[in-house]
């Protein structure tokens, strides 16, 4: 070990203790304090899963064997990820911006904030919509290696947010009309992500984006082991992941290199 | 053993405010029409060498703009210099800002936890503090209230709880020393007196000359990013009175604090007042801010400096004794 090994792990676990409470204290300020308030988040995706069922249900249904229970899942499955990459990620990439006189008062690793920003809604959907995604998968694969594979997929989906989190943080500290651009992007993720829709009605040239946007690409894995069947498709998993660290490591490496310029603007 | 505080060749070049932050359309035309724009910099400490002893109280004067708060920036860590190194050994006290980071939804415990731990310190040990800190701002009855709830006299009186409770080896005041009302104040005094008594290593930038004088033994005068003098508290003091003209065209308040506390005796300066457009005159005394009104009454003021406009070079008079009603 390197003489500086206990210091950087000294490092590390004070990072993760900033992380936790600032986390924390978005999630008091959101809820504040009532029970209650965490049940709240699930009504979203719940919501939306019945919208998008009642409009385009009977549309898609031949896609479906004919099953509006399949069609139902098949959307809440991916609206549950979505939904946490974009909540995440919008609050995420205002976060230093707004601590910027907390950051000029006291040394803190400005990393803290978009962290806890995915923190707290990571923490979120495993109180509420991810322990379901794993249900589904108990109970349409009956496959236990799929079964056990939806956490990992689960945490490539983690990774790629907090690429995105990170990236999206710093940026905006040069860019202040980030803020609106990334709400048409976020928009076009979302509607370029076989989200409400089966992969199969889009257009072949346009199918060929689903394998580059990052999203669909996380979105193909998770339904992979929730709602697969037959044998896994592993290059796929391999993929996901693979986006998932790549995302995390871009993230990461925008966020080092700008870092040094934040103080002057904040 | 090694100094509390040292600076080795410390320079910093930052962005200037002129331009804070630009759009991503902007940019992304621009270089469509490979028009880069240059960002404008500028050097604000310039080869900065300093070191500061355990136990040291230093005061650190010179005008706006001089680098007084950037020093304390980089001492804290906040800011990082372009070359040269800062080395600090011992624990930091915050600079201390009123309310800063406080959010208005929580309740008084939570802000006091969530900023015990940004401040450094364990969660339990900030848990083992929370009682005294709502002791000394005197705002036990309202601990479960939102802190939204709470007068802007009251925030900053827990702000200044928190920053002063955790015992720091290093103290780093930016001139605010006292909050709240009159008694407040003293009581705020008494705890910052304390840290003078104990062996706390202090550096204090202030535009209160006399006070730094009396309370600090050494001063690092700066001036445009540049060390002007260090060394002994009273001969500093003389010698940057020396330098301040008599004829003078001020723009900002502070420098008109900076003035008057300069001053053997009280002075009035006839400022123009954005908050009337009649012509205000404004006395300045022991720190304190008088605005004197048309009927010829002596009250607090209650204005901002930045509304003095213009100050010609007749403004500075002295005042007869016992003309002034001064509390």
């Amino acid at each position: 070990m390197r003489p500086t090994s206990p210091r950087r792990f000294a490092e590390l676990q004070r990072l993760a203790g900033l992380i936790q409470i600032a986390a924390l204290r978005s999630l008091k300020v959101r809820y504040r304090g009532s029970a209650v308030g965490i049940l709240w988040s699930f009504s979203n995706p719940l919501l939306m899963t019945l919208m998008y069922t009642v409009v385009f249900g009977s549309a898609f249904l031949q896609y479906f064997d004919h099953s509006i229970v399949r069609y139902l899942v098949y959307v809440f499955v991916g609206l549950s990820v979505v939904t946490f990459f974009l909540n995440a990620t919008s609050e995420a990439l205002l976060t230093i911006v707004t601590n910027g006189a907390l950051l000029n008062k006291i040394a803190l690793p400005p990393a803290v904030f978009p962290l806890a920003s995915v923190a707290a809604n990571l923490f979120q959907q495993l109180c509420t919509t991810f322990p379901v995604v794993f249900i589904i998968s108990i109970v349409v694969t009956h496959d236990p290696v799929r079964v056990l594979l939806v956490p990992v997929v689960l945490a490539g989906f983690a990774l790629l947010t907090t690429g995105f989190a990170l990236a999206l943080a710093a940026l905006y500290v040069f860019f202040r009309d980030l803020s609106y651009i990334w709400g048409v992007g976020s928009f076009m993720l979302w509607m370029t992500s076989p989200l409400f829709y089966p992969a199969q009605v889009a257009p072949e040239r346009v199918r060929v984006w689903f394998h580059v946007n990052p999203v669909g690409v996380e979105l193909g894995a998770l339904r992979e082991v929730a709602l697969g069947t037959g044998s896994l498709d592993w290059g796929l998993l391999g993929t996901a992941l693979l986006t998932g660290i790549a995302a995390c490591c871009a993230g990461g490496l925008v966020f080092a290199r700008t870092r040094r310029g934040f103080m002057d603007l904040l | 053993m090694r100094p509390a505080i040292s600076l080795n060749g410390v320079t910093l070049v930052r962005r200037t405010q002129e331009e804070l932050h630009y759009d991503l359309k902007r940019s992304v035309m621009n270089a469509l029409r490979f028009r880069a724009r240059k960002i404008k910099r500028a050097t604000v400490i310039t080869g900065l060498d300093v070191t500061i002893e355990h136990g040291e109280k230093v005061g650190v004067i010179g005008p706006n703009g001089s680098g007084k708060s950037t020093l304390l920036k980089l001492i804290a860590g906040v800011l990082q210099p372009t070359r040269g190194s800062v080395a600090v050994e011992g624990s930091l006290s915050p600079l201390i800002e009123i309310g800063v980071g406080f959010e208005p939804e929580l309740t008084l415990v939570d802000n006091i936890l969530f900023y015990g731990v940004l401040l450094g310190h364990d969660e339990a040990v900030v848990r083992a503090h929370v009682d005294a800190i709502l002791d000394f701002a005197e705002l036990t009855e309202i601990r479960e209230q939102p802190t939204k709830t709470l007068s802007s006299g009251m925030s900053a009186r827990l702000g200044f709880a928190i920053a002063t409770e955790f015992r720091p080896d290093i103290l780093l005041l930016d001139e605010v020393l006292a909050v709240g009302d009159e008694r407040f104040r003293r009581k705020c005094a008494a705890r910052i007196e304390r840290f003078w008594d104990a062996h706390s290593t202090i550096v204090l930038v202030s535009h209160d000359l006399t006070n730094v004088a009396r309370t600090c033994d050494r001063i690092i005068w700066l001036d445009g990013g540049r060390v002007r003098f260090d060394g002994r508290a009273d001969v500093a003091v003389q010698r940057y009175l020396d330098t301040v003209p008599t004829s003078l065209s001020i723009r900002s308040g502070q420098e008109l604090i900076a003035l008057a506390a300069a001053a053997p005796n009280p002075v009035i300066v006839r400022g123009a007042s954005r908050i009337d457009d009649d012509i205000t005159i404004f006395l300045v005394r022991n720190g304190y801010r008088w605005r004197i009104a048309a009927d010829g009454e002596y009250r607090r003021a209650a204005v901002t400096w930045e509304d003095v406009l213009v100050v010609s070079d007749d403004v500075i008079e002295q005042v007869p004794e016992g003309d002034a009603v001064i509390a």
